[in-house]
């Protein structure tokens, strides 16, 4: 125990994992000067200009990375409750600053901002890892259920209250690292069923209000324009087709019954009591649900909202309206074609034309897909998931549950923004802000995706050497 | 062991379906559906029009008969407006408050997501006043272009008008073959505006550039100058016309004065006229409905009658045709004699014609009456109305060898063919005024003509160029009002070919001298010009209960003739009247520069005469 502290970490460091860590941060910076550049091109290095700033927080990190890595990881395990208290003390501290864009997130500190829920999300990782690797901690526990949830709502309320709901929502994907640790794969399942059923239904009820507007259709005709029903293809949608989600209700009842049949004939029948009820409550449990969702939509949501789940599923463009931020960062995405406009070559999502709204931050994939074609975002994404499975492979090949739970908890944060950010940008996910890690712009952001990385690094090179 | 650890490949597996999920819907966003790229173009690239300076037109001695100034259009676009004072909006563009509502109305009907016109034709001087604090206007904005001025005020017919295109020229631009038009653009509306429309706009340009999001200009991608439109050199000469007009004042009538070597034409004149510059911007709409509402008299200002109005009877001007369309055809010789007999139509006391240019002295109706008759009646068939029918299609078509009854391809739009009865129209058109029923009509019935009255109709283009061919014996250029488009252009090609008449250049002699006598000792003394011979006719056209109209035609000199008029004075009793005096003042003036002393007495005469109310004067 005692060589530990000399252990050559240059040498048992996971290249891979640093490689595509430099590359990610590299794509970012490239991507953040970009679209962040006016009309006069700066240097990289001024102070003044947003990639100046976003180029001196990568320094500060791998500054930061380079001191975590000379740490031994048993100081960063034992510290993780000291890390955890003092950001939930920094979160409730935040919550008195003064407001930023409407929010409460950020403290000031001359020209620079820190944004304290950014860290959060490496504290929590730490915190959990430390606590489910606690001998004796089970998670088939209630109790340990509840410890876990309490350490995550913490965060997230505070979070939540800032408010900066995107970030809040972030610490759902602790799930993923619950259920490689054992919590029952059917909290996953209903969730992802209740996801699909429910996206379904509100996707059926959203046809309902579109109409063909023909008092819309007959003014574009009088105006002398030509009526190019791919313009305005959210009034030549068909509708009605689908009159309500009672015909999606009663799918449900045959799937019902189905089950039953299922049951009646192919299971064995010592099972058969233990299964009727099963199937017979999850099949009313999801007719329930079909039909709430259905009277939620008429009678909870507004206008306002139905107008934003069409644009959701394309039903509706609303391009000048709820629609236009995805409107044009579809644009702008389309606008690469194969190969991109090239470096510096953009011409919407950038801060000369500005036609793709928070262009460097949580629209920044806009910057990249215009600039680098899809060939750009092939890279892109397979580099991003080569960087999450490695994470995986790293964290499977520990005997420290610690690391193991802190791989976990890394590669599930960074898919969760990977997942939402892309998903939003190319109109697949609900428009929820959070950063694209290493591709968006902000100092915290950068720090704190990059601590998690550097942390892991350090656990991983140990793992030889400890058993924690 | 850990018993979960196969739930990694669920979570692998996850990762991965995203990732490829995330590729194909790249790959039909950027790849595949080609949409989106398209709308990219439409978000970031933008054009601006160049607007070409629009041609000048010039008279026959270059001097400026239509400019073109600068003035701007503002323009409105609704939906950038936002909320603003309407109050202070409508003082700043020195608007009532009505007026602004109403304008803005009128542009959010039209259409709120595009820009329309707000106020046309601004000038100078008003812009300047509000040029530094309209860009600060959300919402509008101004465009450079050119307005017409008339800097002579004068053959507002002629010139014609621009304004901005309607619906409907724009919808049929929208169908040619080239479709140039923006509902914004002037377009030309009458006379040579409209006919020369493509040749005086030029060419716009077009600058493609990138915009930013609020639209401002970032990059220029590709400029295409515009191309100036071709100055216009009419063959008017403008100091002729203004003569013309200035004698036509307070009468109803026609002057056309046309250069008979060539067919163009040095002036054209319908009375009453407006003066052009009434039409200019945002004035055209109001001052057209102010023209045609205090037109209480019906004297239609507005009509060009030189070439609409063809159903003026040429009356005794018609005698010439009839007398060399009787020499050419045979019926009669230069000295066949005739008796003046009043019993087959009325005359005036002469003594009896014994040849034909002193038939056409005296204007002796009984001689063309016969003359008439064996044009019609050439005894080839033995009924007298089969007779008829081969004699008048033969007389007719000799009749439109000289230019009646056919349109002129002159230059200008909404020209008239005129009249010249044929078998056809009397078979077809005549019947409901012919009490004999169709084919059932013969000489007897329609003799009226051979003294230029009956169904004959001819537009005062048409007699000037009348006066034109007898001065060229035989021959006519189409009479045309530009010489050249485009300081070293030309003439359209059509504008150069000779026609000729059916009637031999031998038979015009006799005519000719026998329109010298008329105006030496004949009906039109009032023509005479010291130290020119005249060569003319008077024609009197009859009114059933008003005075009848006045009509002369003539040319100058006899040998190598260097004009050709026709002048119509509507109720100006006979011929020798007005119609006369006027044709030589025009004459004199063209030809001398200035009037003699009895040239001074006519004109004063002239002007001082109002021949305006139809019932003015009873018989």
């Amino acid at each position: 125990m005692s060589t530990l502290r000399s252990i050559n970490i240059w040498q048992r460091m996971d290249k891979w994992f640093l490689v595509l860590y430099l590359l990610l941060v590299v794509m970012g910076l490239s991507t953040v000067y970009s679209s962040s550049v006016g009309d006069d091109v700066g240097s990289l290095f001024s102070w003044k200009e947003d990639y100046g700033k976003q180029f001196y927080w990568i320094l500060i990190s791998l500054f930061l990375g380079f001191m975590i890595l000379l740490m031994e990881g048993n100081f960063l395990k034992n510290s993780s409750y000291i890390v955890y208290g003092v950001v939930i003390f920094l979160l409730i501290l935040v919550l008195f600053m003064p407001s930023i864009n409407g929010a409460h997130s950020w403290f000031k500190i001359g020209s620079f901002t820190i944004q304290p829920a950014e860290f959060a999300k490496v504290a929590c990782a730490l915190a959990l890892a430390r606590y489910l690797s606690t001998s004796g901690v089970k998670i088939e526990n209630f109790r340990t259920k509840m410890n876990v949830f309490l350490l995550l709502i913490c965060p997230m309320v505070l979070i939540v209250l800032e408010p900066d709901p995107g970030t809040g929502l972030v610490f759902l994907s602790f799930i993923f690292v619950m259920y490689r640790e054992g919590l029952s794969g059917n909290v996953l399942l209903l969730g992802f069923f209740s996801l699909i059923i429910g996206v379904i239904s509100v996707y059926i009820a959203s046809f309902e209000t579109v109409e063909i507007n023909d008092a819309v259709i007959q003014k574009i005709v009088a105006s002398g324009e030509k009526f190019d029903p791919e313009k305005y293809d959210e009034l030549a949608r068909p509708s009605g087709f689908f009159s309500n989600n009672y015909i999606l209700a009663a799918i449900m009842l045959l799937f019902g019954l189905a089950g039953m049949l299922i049951v009646k004939f192919f299971v064995m029948p010592r099972y058969r009591k233990k299964y009727y009820p099963a199937v017979i409550w999850s099949t009313l449990f999801a007719i329930l649900f079909i039909l709430s969702i259905n009277w939620a939509y008429d009678n909870v949501f507004q206008d306002r909202h139905r107008t934003r789940f069409q644009i959701q599923f394309g039903l509706k463009l609303d391009r000048k309206g709820a629609g236009y931020n995805i409107y044009q960062a579809l644009s702008a995405i389309g606008s690469g074609e194969v190969t991109g406009k090239g470096f510096l070559e953009g011409t919407l999502s950038n801060n000369k034309f500005k036609h793709v709204p928070e262009q460097s931050t949580d629209f920044i994939f806009c910057s990249w897909g215009e600039e680098r074609g899809f060939l750009g975002s092939l890279v892109l994404i397979s580099v991003f998931v080569a960087f999450l499975l490695r994470a995986i492979i790293i964290a499977e090949r520990q005997r420290s549950v610690f690391t193991r739970i802190f791989a976990y908890s890394v590669a599930s944060i960074m898919f969760f923004h990977f997942m939402i950010n892309l998903g939003m940008v190319i109109g697949l996910a609900p428009v929820i802000g959070i950063p694209l890690p290493f591709f968006s712009k902000g100092g915290s952001a950068i720090l704190g995706f990059s601590v998690m990385v550097f942390i892991l690094l350090r656990l991983d090179a140990e793992r030889k050497d400890v058993l924690r | 062991m850990d018993p979960f650890q196969n739930r990694r490949w669920v979570i692998i597996l996850t990762m991965f379906t995203v990732g490829v999920v995330f590729i194909v819907r790249l790959l039909f966003i950027q790849v595949l559906d080609d949409k989106w790229a398209q709308r990219s173009m439409e978000i970031t690239h933008s054009e601006k029009s160049l607007k070409p300076s629009r041609g000048l037109v010039y008279d026959r001695n270059g001097a400026l008969l239509v400019e073109a100034s600068q003035v701007y259009d503002i323009y409105i676009f609704p939906d950038e407006i936002g909320e603003v004072d309407t109050n202070e909006l409508a003082t700043f563009f020195d608007l009532s408050r009505q007026d602004f509502d109403a304008k803005l109305n009128k542009a959010i009907e039209y259409a709120s997501y595009k820009p329309s016109i707000f106020i046309e034709g601004m000038n100078k001087e008003d812009y300047s006043k509000i040029a530094f604090q309209l860009p600060s206007k959300k919402g509008f904005f101004e465009e450079r272009n050119t307005q017409r001025g008339y800097p002579e005020h004068v053959a507002a017919h002629v010139l014609g008008y621009i304004g901005i295109i309607n619906q409907e020229e724009y919808l049929a631009d929208k169908e040619s073959e080239e479709p140039y038009y923006k509902m914004t653009d002037y377009i030309g509306k009458t006379g040579i505006e409209l006919v020369y429309e493509k040749e005086l706009r030029g060419r716009r340009g077009v600058v493609s550039y990138l915009k930013d999001r609020l639209g401002n200009e970032k990059e220029d991608l590709t400029q295409k100058n515009a191309i100036a439109g071709n100055n216009l050199y009419t063959t008017l000469d403008l100091d002729l016309q203004k003569y013309a007009e200035s004698l036509m004042k307070n009468k109803i009538g026609c002057v056309v004065a046309i250069e008979p070597a060539t067919g163009e034409i040095l002036s054209m004149v319908s009375a009453p006229f407006y003066d052009p510059e009434l039409f200019v911007g945002r004035d055209l709409g109001k001052n057209y409905a102010k023209i045609a509402k205090e037109d209480t008299l019906n004297l239609k200002p507005l009509i060009n009658k030189s070439i609409y109005n063809d159903t003026y009877r040429p009356g005794s001007i018609f005698k010439l045709v009839q007398a060399l369309i009787g020499m050419q055809a045979g019926v009669i010789k230069a000295n066949t004699p005739f008796a003046c007999n009043k019993s087959l139509i009325n005359c005036h006391n002469h003594p009896s014609p014994t040849d034909v240019s002193i038939a056409i002295q005296h204007s002796c109706n009984p001689y063309f009456y016969q003359v008439y008759k064996r044009l019609i009646q050439r005894g080839e068939d033995p009924s007298g109305f089969k007779d008829s029918r081969i004699g008048i299609e033969k007389w007719a078509e000799s009749v439109r060898s000289f230019g009646l009854g056919v349109k002129l391809n002159t230059d200008l739009t909404g020209i008239k063919s005129g009249t010249i009865p044929d078998a056809n129209y009397y078979d077809n058109e005549f019947p409901p005024n012919n009490p004999y029923g169709k084919h059932s009509w013969a000489f007897s019935t329609i003799y009226s003509n051979s003294i230029g009255e009956g169904e004959i109709g001819v537009a005062p283009l048409q007699m000037a160029n009348l006066a034109a061919i007898i001065a060229n014996r035989g021959f006519y250029y189409t009479p045309h009002l530009v010489r050249k488009i485009g300081e070293n252009g030309q003439k359209r090609e059509e504008y150069l070919e000779k026609h000729y008449t059916v009637v031999d250049a031998e038979y015009f002699e006799p005519v000719i001298n026998a329109m010298e006598q008329v105006v030496e000792n004949g009906t039109a003394r009032r023509a005479q010009i010291e130290g020119l011979s005249v060569c003319g006719k008077t024609g009197t056209v009859q009114n059933a209960t008003t005075n009848d109209h006045s009509v002369f035609i003539a040319f100058a000199p006899k040998e190598n003739p260097k004009i050709a008029v026709a002048v119509y004075v509507e109720y100006g009793t006979w011929g020798g009247t007005w119609a006369a005096p006027i044709a030589s003042l025009i004459i004199e003036k063209y030809i001398n520069g200035e009037l003699s002393e009895k040239g001074m007495k006519k004109e004063l005469r002239v002007l001082n005469e109002t021949i305006l109310t139809k019932n003015q004067v009873f018989k």
